[in-house]
């Protein structure tokens, strides 16, 4: 299984795109992060709420709930752009040179193709629980205190509004890499093999030990 | 064309396209969604004029998993098993527990990797990810192993090895993945996970000390701790047990009396007791920032294989193919048990090529109801059931076992993660090198699994009392 | 022509008239009228609307309460002590709200339209320690109530808890709530049963209200004998789901009896003073109503209505 890899940079246009890109992937896992923080913190309120002062955190679910997208999605983006997601490499870790960036072009095209059909799909999802003309614009509340819900379900478009660009900026590098028969293009996740990778995650661990 | 042809259709295709390293999350949406899209045209008789009605349908259903399926209260377990693992690490809570281990324990015939593998138990208790904790003990245990004479390779099998236990022993991502996949109660299947990790851990030692008094050579005992250094080493080590204890109490008082609160908030609350060591010991805004960061990023890409599966498993819905697949197991004429090893066995060799939680998340709907069938349904009593044990207890227990043959693939070539990280941490072993070490513990793996399903009592005593 | 139905859970009392009336409809048809009941198969319950505003699936059953906005209209039959009694007094009440224009309208928006309803039993408490039969007893009482019944509770100074269904076992048992509210037959399924001291007989607070509805265009595609095979079915598969209940009901005594759990009479005084309190609930019910363009009034006047009329015919 790949995990993190490396992405090389240089001053082409491609790689410019690619560093302006992760700016913006990376504010967004940060907020994921933030708000994983925050649940914590939510739990704690609500447990010495209940205990200590009879009085629970109203909506605790529901608030978990309109939080979870953002924990879980904002930066699904963030996470391709390093090759984060898991796959199996049997096959391609034995690739390399034209053969490999012919592979990734089309594995990549294939999750462009999902992206935007789930792009579309997410957006009408919110489309449905979104009403401009009713209080809070809402047409889908939740079950306990009737938090309005599009706001939660608008993550998702955003999150694959910028999945998007990052899947193009990437098959831009791997077409590029297979035009150019390169070696080591920029702006897209280099195959790692499994000790290249556990060494990396090594080194990730050493640094702050 | 039969729906269940289409499911096994866009399954094999889904086959394909993770094998050509597709990645798994989105290969898993993909063919889900190809999948729609077939079952609604075919519902359609394939009328030219009707296919972008059908592709419309099948658009906007895979469009409502990711957000409806992620806005869950039990998955908001994952990111904070995933956040304790990372401020456990700050709050210098690995070596402190090797250290007490060490002092305590280290007096046994192959004292030492014994120690290592109480210490990864403990670090368990804190940490849900197994790869990460192997990462963790790699860097502390290895090289006191070798200082005094350890087999290299031993050493490195013994913390590769130690590091699954994090998945048994709660918190455990991969358990609530489990729990949400077949909707069980989440508290049953931590408190099931307790036993079976320390049942794992005990099996590992007997192993250790076999090995140490019957190999010339193997690595000596360690003694001459006083009893004040013994005492002395606990304190570091025992926000561990407070952690512990409260997320126990707060699935399960053994105290007597009314629990805490749920395990949503016991995760929470033990997350909150280490973030606030990790400041004590000096973790400011930087590392906090990096932790934030890890946990998003470990967090997102386990919740991606979430949903991109959940598209999948939307399809096999429609496509009916859990419960074809549950009526074909049931109506094979083999023995339940015989079956029951079959599936195991099975998951022994995907798991020599699948990452863990995409393996589970991939074959579960389709194995779960037909193990469930098997054991004689959801509502079957003890009595009557195949396994011996009610509905609820067989899915608890078919959890354990799944979950411990994840583990057992952690460590088998050729792609055990484990063995790769260790032997990443160490540049002086080779990933052959790790392998070659961590063949005595197949052993004591298959002895575990074996005993778990000959005495499913180990299992399921625990959750019983709650 | 084949249905796709998405329910959830587990196949018991509340999903028995969908059984029921996929099996009347395939006899009428000679089989050529099916239903494929799916358990959370197709869809989660709280999309269950949306997908059938999609077209996935032509028939589904949701609760008015899981997402008041998606259904407002129809959240008058949710509003705590409207007086209904019987699992008849509730579908009649219920089958005359969806028969109103405006929530044809609202459903309309979903590209649904009524079928039948779900009749619930009121959500009694059960509850743990000292039995709360008073008033002042619900005074920081904290109690698993969602919705019109959460505010019910609240007005009288108890402090509704949010957990999730399945949790609700869990949560008394660990006391992060004394009382739970729910139908009988889901304090059986959830297990709050097992762990209550009591039960309150005729608190009778409120319940909630679950449709099962059809796809527009699904609906109009069928056949002359399919919709007449349809329609027709619908009384008997009420009936039936009515007797089904109501056996339920007979055994809950002896359940009760059983796990040693004290029915707990709460007086008519007490009841009176409760439905009071909770009255300015249904007045800003109406006003929030009618602010969003909705015929607030008439729908609650249409409720209290069939009531009277229901009984008169008794
Ligand atoms: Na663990
Ligand atoms: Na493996």
């Amino acid at each position: 299984m790949a995990g993190a890899s490396s992405v090389l940079e240089d001053s082409s246009l491609l790689s410019r795109l690619d560093r302006g890109l992760l700016r913006l992937e990376r504010l967004f896992a940060l907020v994921s992060g933030i708000f994983v923080f925050g649940l914590m913190v939510l739990a704690v309120i609500s447990v010495t709420g209940r205990n200590g002062f009879n009085e629970p955190l109203p909506g605790y679910v529901d608030w978990i709930e309109a939080f979870m997208p953002l924990i879980a999605i904002l930066g699904v983006s963030y996470v391709q752009r390093s090759g984060g997601h898991i796959r199996m490499d049997i096959v391609v870790g034995r690739l390399g040179g034209r053969a490999l960036w012919a592979a990734e072009w089309l594995t990549t095209f294939a999750i462009l193709v999902l992206a935007v059909a789930l792009l579309w799909g997410s957006w009408s999802h919110f489309l449905r629980s979104f009403d401009m003309g009713a209080p809070l614009w809402s047409r889908d509340s939740s079950i306990d205190i009737g938090l309005p819900i599009w706001p939660a379900k608008l993550v998702v478009p955003v999150a694959f509004a910028v999945l998007i660009p990052r899947l193009v900026l990437q098959l831009w590098g791997y077409g590029r890499a297979f035009l150019q028969g390169l070696d080591r293009p920029v702006a897209v996740p280099l195959v790692q093999s499994a000790a290249e990778q556990a060494a990396e995650e090594a080194e990730h661990l050493a640094a702050r030990d | 064309m039969d729906p269940i042809e289409i499911g096994l259709g866009v399954t094999g295709a889904l086959l394909v396209m993770v094998v050509l390293g597709m990645r798994v999350a989105f290969a898993a949406g993909l063919a889900g969604l190809i999948g729609l899209v077939w079952i609604f045209w075919d519902r359609f008789d394939y009328a030219p004029d009707r296919f972008g009605r059908a592709l419309t349908i099948a658009i906007k259903t895979a469009g409502q998993v990711p957000h409806s399926k992620v806005s869950s209260q039990a998955l908001s377990l994952i990111p904070t098993f995933i956040l304790i693992g990372f401020l456990a690490y700050y709050a210098g809570l690995t070596r402190a527990l090797f250290e007490a281990a060490k002092r305590w324990i280290a007096w046994l015939p192959g004292g030492l990797a014994v120690s290592t593998v109480f210490a990864t138990a403990g670090f368990a208790a804190v940490s849900g990810a197994s790869v990460a904790t192997a990462a963790v003990f790699a860097r502390i245990a290895i090289p006191e192993m070798l200082k005094i004479g350890y087999d290299k390779r031993f050493a490195a099998g013994v913390v590769a090895a130690g590091g699954t236990l994090a998945s048994l022993i709660p918190p455990s991502a991969i358990l609530v993945i489990y729990a949400i996949i077949v909707e069980q109660d989440v508290g049953k299947l931590l408190l099931a996970g307790f036993l079976p990790g320390l049942f794992s851990a005990i099996v590992y030692a007997l192993l250790i000390v076999g090995l140490a008094l019957t190999i010339k050579g193997f690595g000596p005992p360690v003694t001459g701790f006083t009893w004040r250094q013994r005492f002395e080493s606990l304190p570091p080590a025992l926000p561990i047990v407070a952690v512990v204890v409260i997320i126990i109490c707060f699935v399960y008082n053994p105290f007597g009396g009314d629990a805490w609160g749920t395990p949503t908030e016991g995760g929470a609350i033990g997350a909150f007791i280490v973030f606030c060591m990790a400041v004590f010991r000096g973790m400011r805004w930087p590392e906090l920032k990096d932790a934030l960061l890890e946990t998003a990023k470990l967090s997102i890409m386990i919740f991606t294989i979430i949903w991109g599966v959940l598209i999948y498993v939307r399809f096999l819905g429609f496509a009916d193919l859990p419960s074809a697949f549950s009526d074909w197991i049931t109506s094979l004429h083999y023995p339940p048990l015989l079956i029951l090893v079959c599936i195991l066995l099975a998951y022994a060799v995907l798991g020599m090529f699948m990452d863990a939680i995409g393996m589970l998340l991939l074959t579960l709907p389709v194995v779960y109801p037909a193990i469930m069938a098997l054991n004689g349904g959801e509502f079957v009593s003890a009595e009557e059931s195949a396994f011996g044990m009610s509905g609820p207890m067989c899915a608890v227990w078919f959890g354990i076992l799944v979950v411990k043959m994840a583990e057992f693939c952690l460590i088998t070539p050729p792609i055990g993660l484990n063995c790769f990280v260790v032997a990443g941490v160490r540049p002086d072993l080779s990933v052959q090198d790790v392998f070659r070490g961590v063949i005595p513990f197949f052993v004591a793996d298959a002895v575990t699994i074996a005993l778990l399903v000959a005495f499913p009592a180990i299992v399921l005593w625990l959750p019983s009392l709650a | 022509t084949e249905w796709n139905v998405s329910v959830w859970g587990k196949r018991r009392a509340f999903t028995e008239h969908i059984h029921k009336l996929a099996e009347l409809v395939e006899e009428k048809t000679n089989g050529e009228f099916t239903m494929n009941i799916s358990y959370g198969g197709l869809s989660k319950n709280t999309d269950n609307l949306d997908g059938i505003s999609i077209g996935a699936f032509e028939m589904a059953q949701f609760c008015a309460g899981y997402h008041p906005d998606k259904n407002r209209a129809i959240t008058v039959l949710e509003l705590p002590f409207m007086g209904v009694n019987t699992l008849a007094e509730e579908t009649a009440v219920s089958h005359a709200v969806y028969a109103h224009p405006a929530v044809a309208e609202e459903m309309a928006n979903w590209n649904a339209r009524m079928l039948m309803t779900s009749p619930m039993p009121q959500y009694n408490l059960v509850g743990t320690g000292e039995p709360r039969d008073t008033l002042e007893s619900f005074d920081g009482m904290r109690v698993r109530a969602t919705g019109g019944l959460g505010e019910a509770f609240k007005a009288v100074g108890a402090v509704p808890t949010s957990v999730t269904s399945s949790e609700a076992y869990q949560a008394m048992e660990s006391g992060v709530v004394d009382t739970v509210a729910f139908a009988q037959h889901a304090h059986l399924s959830f297990g709050t049963i097992n762990e209550a001291d009591w039960w309150t007989a005729n608190l009778n607070p409120g319940t909630v209200n679950c449709p099962v509805v059809v796809n527009i265009d699904a609906y109009d595609m069928l056949s002359d004998e399919e919709r007449e095979a349809l329609e027709s079915s619908i009384p008997e598969a009420i009936d039936y789901y009515l007797s089904n209940y109501g056996e339920l009901l007979q055994r809950w005594d002896s359940v009760l009896e059983e796990k040693g759990v004290t029915k707990v009479m709460v007086s008519d005084a007490e009841l009176e003073k409760f439905a009071e309190v909770a009255n300015p609930i249904h007045t800003a019910w109406i006003e929030e109503m009618t602010a969003q363009g909705l015929p607030g009034q008439e729908l609650y006047d249409l409720v209290n209505s069939t009531l009277e009329d229901t009984r008169a015919s008794n």
